[in-house]
């Protein structure tokens, strides 16, 4: 009695392996839990036999979705931290009236947006003025798009992601210049003037920082960036371009220009409330004003996303036995930890005068940057041992200290004087 | 074929519109997003690389640098006026002759058929470097000198004055 049981159990075991075999993706694991949105469409559009075009049409939809609503929720949550977190560094409570710890601001803050009046100026061009506050959103949202957030969740795997990214990010200029025309006024002119010319001057510095990774990994795809960092040296240390000599410069001067491409302090001269009123959305209320928040926060994230592809290794976890959890929560935790540090910048750092900003940009970033790139061409070929990391590290830091003393000697603000305010 | 026929003329009217209109910031927006068409065109064709260099060299350098030169020196109304003078005409005609003649003979030369029809135009981006990079350095080399002679000489033309009088509010 017992032998056939055992048999038809032994069968039955075998036949849910040869049909998990046979599948071969089981639908949710932990690892493509961002993805069922999108196999869940494509699998009923497939069931209705729609066309292969169709299919197509709609996972990707579905995924644009997915990744749109996740960064939305993200924003409205940041939108909440942020503010906590300055109250904390300033020594007060920050919203706590909606909800626990004031949960419900967000919700409060959406409403509240919606409903204002939406006031366009008599002066103002109305298609432009309308158009500005798109044009900001669009980037962010496409530049999101392109990056590897897990192993599996890849929204659009793109073969040019990195050139795609910069490419797209040069709309929000055109669009800040838009704002700050259409406006038909004076101070968001010359927020715009302040702001483009502060992206043109930080653009440098981050693509040519993005460049030595670039040259070294030998691919300008995204995920391909991340493949490349995997692996650990010495069996713990992970093998992020960060912790490399040319990597750590390189990353350090890319997060400041991430930080000045996104508007935020201590680089923020372009909004700065207290000098230009809000720069170029002095004119705009309601919900395009929530909007232009809106693409300035989701660049924030498409930035920082950038930065951790190339620089923090990705999706890889930190240590090797960490490869159980999925690759994406190591993505939005590294988003989290660089999101935190950009918030701690704000609350510890005052706002830069204009001269300053260029020249830093200028005199300071761009060399740098400029450096990065032989010094990775040489970590390459130097075998990327002990004594090439000694090598790079000198050529790295000379110049550093150089320019720095230079700054610091004869470039560095005097204090101004001032002959009419004493 | 079909993303062809729906962009040249919307490529037509903007560039036509960026020549017309009057106010020079309405023109700089209008080329921009010629330009920017453009590059979706690029892009149809599976010439992805070109599309994306040319939306991030020319939507974003170019059109950002006319802007913003029409930021700073604020042309009014004598822009339009000046762009109605007979030297302007003459000039931008001098301008347009050898660019339409190279154009014209290019046509009249004839497409390659084959090149034209089926075949995946699509071109590694590796291919591309490695022609630039190997097989054309001099020509890469020669914009690389001009560039830079471009870059000295708007180096030149912004330095302030040496003697300048001191400003009386702030240093």
């Amino acid at each position: 009695m017992r032998v056939p049981a055992l048999i038809a159990l032994l069968m039955g075991a075998f036949s849910t392996l040869g049909l998990a075999e046979a599948t071969r993706q089981p639908l949710l694991t932990g690892e493509s839990l961002p993805r069922l949105p999108q196999r869940l469409v494509e699998m009923g559009l497939q069931a209705v036999k729609a066309p292969d075009w169709l299919v197509s049409l709609g996972g990707f939809a579905t995924a644009a979705a997915t990744v749109v609503g996740v960064f939305l929720t993200a924003f409205a949550l940041l939108s909440l931290i942020e503010r906590k977190t300055l109250a904390r560094a300033q020594n007060r409570l920050g919203p706590n009236r909606a909800g626990i710890f004031g949960i419900l601001q967000p919700v409060a803050d959406g409403i509240k947006m919606l409903t204002k009046e939406d006031i366009v100026p008599t002066k103002a061009e109305w298609f432009l003025h309308l158009l500005a506050p798109v044009l900001i959103v669009i980037p962010s949202i496409l530049a999101l798009g392109v990056i590897p957030y897990g192993r599996e969740w890849l929204p659009v795997p793109l073969e040019l992601g990195l050139v795609f990214f910069f490419a797209v990010g040069t709309m929000t200029e055109v669009a800040v210049f838009i704002a700050g025309w259409a406006s038909g006024s004076k101070f968001p002119m010359l927020g715009a003037m302040r702001a483009i010319s502060q992206m043109i001057s930080y653009e440098l510095p981050l693509i040519i920082s993005a460049l030595s990774v670039v040259m070294l990994s030998g691919t300008l795809s995204l995920s391909g960036i991340v493949a490349a960092q995997g692996g650990y040296h010495l069996g713990f240390i992970p093998a992020w371009n960060i912790l490399t000599p040319w990597g750590f410069v390189a990353g350090v001067v890319f997060l400041i220009a991430a930080n000045a491409e996104s508007n935020r302090c201590p680089f923020d001269l372009p909004e700065g409330e207290s000098e230009i009123v809000a720069g170029h959305m002095t004119e705009y209320s309601g919900f395009k004003y929530a909007l232009f928040f809106m693409g300035e926060y989701l660049g924030l994230f498409a930035i920082s996303g950038l930065g951790i592809t190339l620089f923090l290794g990705g999706w890889q976890p930190p240590l090797p036995g960490l490869g159980f959890v999925p690759s994406w929560i190591w993505f939005f935790g590294k988003l989290a930890v660089v999101i935190f540090f950009f918030l701690w910048v704000r609350t510890t750092f005052p706002r830069i005068r204009i001269d300053q900003l260029m020249r830093f940009a200028w005199l300071c970033m761009i060399p740098i940057a400029l450096l990065t790139v032989p010094v990775a061409a040489l970590w390459q070929y130097s075998g990327k041992g002990a004594l090439s990391w000694l090598l790079c590290s000198a050529i790295l830091a000379i110049p550093f200290i150089i320019i720095t003393v230079i700054f610091n000697r004869r470039l560095a603000p005097s204090i101004r004087q001032y002959h009419f305010a004493e | 074929m079909i993303p062809l026929l729906i962009l040249s003329p919307l490529i037509l009217l903007a560039a036509l519109g960026a020549v017309w209109k009057a106010r020079p910031v309405h023109a700089a927006l209008l080329l921009a997003l010629a330009l920017a068409m453009v590059a979706v065109l690029y892009l149809t064709v599976g010439a992805e690389f070109i599309g994306l260099v040319q939306f991030m060299v020319y939507v974003g350098g170019v059109a950002i640098l006319i802007v913003f030169a029409l930021l700073i020196t604020r042309p009014g109304d004598e822009a339009a006026e000046v762009a109605r003078r007979p030297s302007s005409l003459v000039m931008g005609l001098a301008c347009v002759a050898p660019v339409l003649g190279m154009l014209l003979y290019a046509i009249s030369k004839g497409l390659p058929v084959e090149a034209a029809e089926g075949a995946n135009p699509k071109l590694p981006v590796e291919a591309l470097g490695r022609e630039l990079f190997e097989n054309s350095v001099p020509a890469v080399l020669a914009v690389g000198v001009l560039l830079t002679a471009v870059l000295i000489g708007a180096a030149l033309f912004a330095r302030e004055p040496a003697n300048k009088p001191e400003p009386p509010a702030s240093r």
